[in-house]
């Protein structure tokens, strides 16, 4: 558990539990069992491209399935599937300020102990709840469940607080406007930000430095959204928008009249493309690009490059923010040349633009799937340790357990990130007879995201079954 | 089942590029088309069509059908080719082939 080397974000705590650590940097192999009754267990290990190259046949070989399916209405019996869930305006009225009083409180023991408890990753409150219970667990729920934050959201009673005393000390106190143009890019600036923050800094090992993060993060959200009202959490606030993106992926949805309902996972996705508002599809591909960039600075591969940048003098900060930058830039552009190409497979005069909002909620499972990959066993095999701590945030016992997760597990990972471009298949496949006269064209629209989904998918893959290297430099 | 369909909105939703002939338009929504047979189809299943264009609606769905027919054709045969050669590749990778 030592301090030496411990990198950026999440990875420390990973490292810090000895025994989780050995199934979270699974070398890049699967394997393949078979067995028999006799006892004897013969296990043959799949090479790492061929674990990708299936990756991408698997895709591409639903998609060419999805194209059997071309009954309309059929589809939209699926996609439009729920059943309403009583819900009670009084309950509410009780439960939402309870909750949003108990996650303050989870905010000022995170402050307190991060200031002042022990620094033993394992040991210390805050950083186990910021980042095994909040951005591992929580996040995890947001797109498994249901999007809670509105409810959750531990800065919304902070700032109704000040709101109330600014009203009353001031008469002729009003809300700012932020500039329309602006649209949501301050929360894709934002997100960027945050992820940058997380993989250069330390603040996922110095609980110090993390409580000082969470504290100026909390005075600018408590400022921002007294000066800006709800606006600030609907296009200023990253993590509030990346829970309600996921949150559009999740089993429980808000009706358009406010009722809470029952849906198949995924298929809130097929009804609203994105708001015309600048910066929106920039935001869904920024997700699921930092996911992307949170896994590939952990790759040996990634080590290998910077290296020999950085002992030519560039500073190692510099290649950190550009490759973030870059590879944002490149994933947009791939999404925006294939909606382009939409124009011609499908021979529409529906513009690139309103094609890309269209098509964009199809890349959520995608970002969900792969956070799973990326979290889930990092969750499990942390969460002991979360609970010892959580009982006693301020007396936390010397040794917290960590979970070892059998080895299959590997394939877990796999499944959670195919999983996600496969219901992304359907997303996309119901959007595009959402939006295109007949079959043939509708089937013919998907042909560019196809390919931009299968590059995304062996990407993911490859990233995926790298072995752990601690990101150097930072 | 009420309707969930998203919505597009032709006007800013759609552009003609600069000289070009719109082949068709729907009388409805002004959605431009690049042909009749996306218009007939656009109408039959967006709209509710006069008797006139529920014949044109249905016209186009016989064509669509004789061409679907073919693409089907070819995406099974392609997925089975696939599936055959993913086969043969983990044969030949896991060393059970050669």
């Amino acid at each position: 558990m030592g301090r030496d080397g411990q990198r950026a974000g999440w990875r420390p705590l990973a490292r810090a539990g000895a025994t989780a650590v050995v199934v979270l940097a699974l070398a890049g192999r699967a394997a393949a069992h078979s067995g028999s009754l006799g006892g004897s267990v013969a296990s043959a290990s799949v090479p790492t491209w061929l674990v990708i190259l299936t990756g991408g046949i698997v895709v591409g070989g639903s998609f060419l399935f999805t194209t059997l399916l071309t009954d309309h209405e059929a589809m939209r019996g699926v996609n439009w599937w729920r059943v309403a869930l009583p819900t009670s305006a009084q309950l509410r009225r009780v439960a939402v300020p309870a909750l949003r009083a108990v996650s303050f409180g989870v905010l000022l023991i995170v402050v307190a102990t991060g200031l002042a408890g022990p620094t033993t990753p394992t040991q210390n409150f805050a950083l186990l709840v910021v980042w095994v219970g909040w951005w591992a667990g929580y996040t995890t729920t947001t797109y498994l469940v249901g999007n809670t934050w509105p409810a959750v959201n531990p800065w919304r009673a902070p700032t109704r607080f000040v709101r109330r005393a600014r009203d009353r000390l001031f008469d002729d106190a009003s809300d700012g406007a932020l500039p329309d143009r602006w649209g949501v890019w301050p929360a894709v600036a934002g997100l960027l930000a945050l992820v940058f923050l997380e993989v250069v800094s330390p603040v996922g090992e110095n609980p110090r430095l993390l409580a000082v993060v969470v504290l100026g993060y909390s005075l600018a959200t408590v400022a921002g959204a007294v000066r800006y009202g709800d606006a600030w959490f609907d296009r200023v606030d990253p993590v509030s928008r990346v829970f309600a993106a996921y949150g559009r992926v999740a089993p429980l949805q808000r009706d358009f009249d406010g009722s809470l309902t029952l849906r198949l996972p995924g298929t809130a996705l097929t009804e609203d493309p994105l708001p015309d508002r600048p910066g929106e599809v920039a935001f869904v591909v920024a997700l699921l690009w930092v996911t992307t960039y949170d896994g590939l600075v952990a790759t040996p591969t990634w080590a290998a490059a910077v290296e020999p940048v950085v002992s030519l003098g560039v500073p190692a900060l510099l290649v950190y923010a550009v490759v973030l930058l870059a590879g944002f830039a490149a994933f947009l552009g791939v999404y925006r040349l294939a909606a382009r190409n939409v124009r011609d497979t499908a021979d529409t005069y529906v513009t690139a633009r309103a094609i890309e909002r269209w098509f964009a909620p199809a890349l959520l499972p995608i970002a969900a799937g792969y956070h799973l990959a990326h979290f889930l066993g990092y969750f499990l095999g942390l969460a002991p340790a979360l609970g010892a701590v959580a009982i006693s945030p301020f007396a936390p016992p010397a040794n917290p357990m960590a979970l070892v997760l059998p080895g299959w597990f590997g394939s877990v990972k796999l499944l959670c990130v195919l999983g996600g471009h496969v219901l992304a298949i359907w997303v996309a496949h119901s959007l595009s007879f959402e939006l295109f006269p007949g079959v043939l064209a509708a089937i013919r629209s998907q042909y560019p995201s196809v390919v931009v989904m299968v590059f995304y998918t062996m990407s993911s893959l490859w990233v995926i079954t790298q072995p752990y290297a601690p990101p150097p430099f930072v | 089942m009420t309707d969930h369909a998203p919505t597009l909105r032709p006007v800013r939703d759609t552009a003609v590029p600069d000289g070009e002939r719109v082949a068709a338009r729907c009388p409805y929504c002004e959605r431009p088309f690049r042909s009749d047979h996306g218009r007939d189809l656009h109408v039959g299943e967006r709209h509710d069509p006069t008797d006139a264009e529920r014949e044109r609606y249905e016209a186009a769905l016989e064509e669509e059908r004789d061409e679907l027919w073919l693409f089907h054709a070819k995406a099974v045969v392609a997925l089975g080719v696939i599936y055959a050669a993913t086969v043969i590749l983990y044969m030949a990778v896991l060393g059970t082939f050669f």
